[in-house]
């Protein structure tokens, strides 16, 4: 058995012993539960090593050349040996008499983060509520909705000038995008007691537009939870049976 | 009572259909399961498609790197969503290694996505050497930049200086071993984020947020999420924070389909497959392998989906007539 077989074929007996836990508890899942959680948490501190922390902390700071071993040893960077204490006062959050030390470190991380919402929040909210803005006016009465371009024989500014137009299809779907909107927002009036009948109906309306919302989100998640099965049965029978087993 | 006389039991209580319908046994509904789940990977089945207008737009974004261009890969997929990102993974790579694109491999997801995607690179090479395609090799055509522990950090990093960022890592380089990533020569000029045409997203985690929030508006993104984040991403798309996306499995198979046809190509009826007013004609790659995880899986969700709901009907059927019958 060549050595892509054995590989395939301890995925496939993982694959099944992982799944035989929808049976009943057993020891088979719990080996192969325990061997997963292991080397995944193996693997990922070697690469923080390897990845994270030899290459640009280490061998910048010891100043270990950038390639072979035999090249000659740059100058070392030791101001970088400040990030030692200050990443291992992180730890210190296990210590009842020393925790205190662990809120150093945080709150660099905590300011950092913080200095960076405004941007971020701009960055991602900003151009959303921009493309909030859409008109809810037809411009056009020459056609209800969009007409197929390409049929109709427009080219350069005419052609241009079309597309520029807001078509009543268009008007209509935005204006129901704005009003999803309004509703939605105004589910989240809390402030304030919603006392008017306007406000209290807008407020149900965002509720069930919510649902909607969450349904299709729930309806995709069901999707991908079987797609994620039907990989697995590929792997179990193509992968391994049809073209590691059979080779066909 | 005569002792030969047989012990009597007490009459069996009559199942009614209603408590039939919805105790069905546990075991006997994963093995259904497994059957609809394994069945259709093994026959042909074409279902009728339309792609989406995300997918075409990630499609024709993805067709417009320029050879020798180098791109930012951002694999932020494991094993845990192999069903639906390996074949996204797949289909952006063959695009870009079709067209000579190089690509800068990093990821900020997970410890192991890099790995992963090193894996499904020698698969891909595998597939290219026996279609008579040259190799995609690595240090000349791609590097791996390796695992970044801090997403927020990292992509923080690149909006500002990507050599920065990328400072101290390795990949290996022929005949030299590990070599600072910098010394490739796809990386060469590249300092800052804006040098890049694009950023290509491929994940399973929020991470596509974490590079809209940090990355927007300075490189043209694009992604291939999970179907879970479909939603959620079209807004990012809706307003133009995003090229493009291919969503899921369906859009996976909207990709795959592109890639066979292409966007305003005649097929051999002299009918044009997929339509597009906002592209002018884009080649596909016919013939070529194309089909992959979207072509097996799709057709087979559609099985698998036809289930659920005749569970969901069998099961309401037998509470209703339990209820019926309480009455």
């Amino acid at each position: 058995m060549s050595y892509d077989a054995i590989k395939v074929t301890l995925g496939v007996l993982a694959t099944v012993g992982l799944y035989s836990v929808l049976y009943k508890e057993n020891r088979f899942y719990r080996f192969f539960e325990h061997l997963f959680l292991g080397l995944a948490a193996g693997w990922t501190l070697v690469v923080i090593w390897v990845e994270n922390l030899k290459g640009p902390w280490w061998d910048l700071m010891v100043g270990v050349g950038p390639e072979k071993p035999t090249d000659p040893i740059g100058n070392g960077n030791w101001a970088l040996i400040m990030l030692l204490p200050l990443g291992l006062m992180g730890y210190m959050v296990f210590s009842k008499k020393h925790n205190w030390m662990s809120r150093i470190p945080i709150g660099i991380i905590l300011g950092l983060w913080s200095g960076q919402q405004i941007q971020i929040w701009y960055n991602t909210y900003g151009k959303q509520i921009a493309g909030t803005a859409q008109p809810v006016w037809p411009t056009t009465w020459s056609s209800l909705t969009v007409p197929d371009y390409a049929k109709s024989g427009l080219t350069g500014d005419a052609l241009a000038n079309a597309k520029s137009q807001v078509y009543l299809s268009q008007a209509v779907s935005n204006f129901l995008f704005l009003i999803t909107v309004v509703c939605v927002l105004s589910y989240f009036l809390f402030s304030f007691d919603a006392k008017t009948k306007l406000v209290r109906s807008a407020s149900s309306m965002g509720r069930y537009l919510l649902m909607i919302g969450f349904g299709a989100i729930f309806g995709s998640t069901v999707l991908m939870r079987f797609t994620l099965l039907i990989d697995r049965m590929y792997f179990i029978w193509i992968e391994w049976l049809q073209q590691t087993i059979l080779q066909r | 009572m005569a002792q030969n006389d047989p012990i009597p039991q007490p009459a069996k209580p009559s199942v009614t259909l209603a408590e039939k319908l919805t105790s069905l046994p546990k075991f006997y509904l994963y093995i259904i399961l497994i059957f609809f789940s394994s069945a259709p990977l093994f026959i042909n089945v074409t279902v009728p498609n339309k792609p989406l207008e995300s997918t075409i737009d990630l499609y024709a974004t993805l067709m417009s790197v320029k050879k020798g261009e180098t791109v930012l890969v951002a694999s932020d997929w494991t094993n845990s969503t192999r069903g639906e990102s390996w074949g996204q993974f797949n289909s952006v790579m063959r695009i870009l290694m079709r067209r000579g694109v190089n690509v800068v491999l990093y990821s900020t997801g997970d410890a192991q996505a890099p790995r992963v995607a090193q894996d499904s690179i020698a698969k891909l090479n595998k597939e290219r050497l026996a279609q008579g395609e040259p190799e995609y090799k690595r240090w000349e055509n791609f590097v791996s930049v390796g695992f970044f522990s801090s997403g927020e950090a990292a992509t923080n990093g690149m909006a500002t200086n990507v050599k920065a960022t990328f400072a101290g890592r390795k990949d290996f380089a022929p005949g030299r071993g590990l070599t600072d990533v910098y010394e490739s020569p796809i990386l060469k000029g590249r300092e800052k984020i804006e040098n890049f045409p694009l950023l290509i997203v491929i994940t399973g985690s929020k991470t596509s947020n974490i590079t809209v929030e940090r990355l927007s508006g300075k490189v043209p993104i694009a992604f291939t999420v999970t179907g879970v984040m479909g939603p959620e991403t079209g807004n990012f798309y809706q307003s133009g924070q995003i090229v493009g996306f291919a969503s899921g499995l369906k859009g996976l198979y909207d990709l795959e389909g592109l890639m066979e046809n292409g966007v305003n190509v005649p097929g051999k009826d002299g009918q044009i497959v997929v339509k597009s007013e906002k592209y002018p004609k884009i080649d596909g790659f016919p013939g070529q392998p194309n089909a992959g995880q979207g072509s097996r899986y799709y057709p087979t969700l559609h099985f698998a989906v036809a289930l659920l709901i005749l569970a969901v009907i069998i099961g309401n059927v037998g509470m209703f007539l339990a209820r019926k019958g309480a009455k």
